[in-house]
């Protein structure tokens, strides 16, 4: 009886690491940010380029180049950000 | 940089140089009649990283034609030298043409490749939105 408890307890125990979240970079938060990090980066040389562009320094084409690159970024932001907010829509109308 | 923006790097890349090629082009033909005037000729090089390439084009340092320039009979022209003749510049207006055309059409085969590219990553965005 006592033995078959503390069996339990023990598989139990052994089974309960599975679903607390990975630590460390390989997580999903690493990656996460370091999208946002890199997301934030082509912004920034995007705008970088448009306001040399206005001044005169950069030329059309890096203008139109970084221009691209910037709105593939924030398109595949936004396409990501709705997908999350729409699956976590789903999960609140879980009825529970 | 995904393989999307590398690929927009590389044709924008090489839409530079062409530009600039025809820069190069268009300044030869302006001094089609510059005496003493050599044609400017331009290399194009690979874009290194260190030791690797990045897979994007640059113009090389720019170089003149070292053809021999032509003798121009003008006895009334100011740099006749005592036969009459002087040195005209050594650009071929044809070749220079063919260089423009040649420079329009890689121009636009890398503008295609930039809106190529572009369309393919938007397509595969696509597939997100419901």
């Amino acid at each position: 009886m006592d033995i078959k408890s503390s069996l339990a307890a023990q598989n139990y125990a052994a089974t309960r690491p599975a679903t607390t979240p990975k630590a460390g970079p390989e997580g999903a938060g690493g990656t996460i940010a370091n999208f946002a990090g890199e997301f934030a980066d082509t912004l920034k040389q995007g705008e970088q380029t448009a306001i040399d562009a206005m001044v005169g320094d950069a030329d059309p084409n890096a203008l139109v180049q970084a221009l691209a690159q910037t709105e593939l970024a924030v398109e595949t932001a936004v396409t990501v950000r709705n997908k999350v907010v729409d699956a976590y829509q789903e999960i609140l109308r879980m009825p529970v | 940089m995904n393989a999307f923006e590398k690929a927009i790097a590389a044709a924008s890349s090489g839409m530079q140089s062409q530009a600039s090629r025809l820069r190069f082009v268009s300044e030869n033909i302006a001094n089609a009649d510059t005496p003493g005037y050599r044609r400017k000729v331009i290399s194009f090089e690979q874009v290194m990283d260190g030791p690797r390439a990045t897979g994007q084009v640059a113009v090389g340092p720019v170089t003149l034609d070292r053809s021999a320039l032509p003798r121009i009979f003008d006895p009334s022209h100011p740099l006749a030298d005592a036969q009459g003749y002087y040195q005209g510049s050594n650009v071929d207006l044809v070749v220079e043409i063919a260089d423009a055309r040649e420079a329009q059409r890689s121009y636009e085969a890398n503008l295609k490749m930039f809106e190529q590219t572009r369309q393919m990553s938007r397509a595969l965005l696509e597939l997100l939105r419901k």
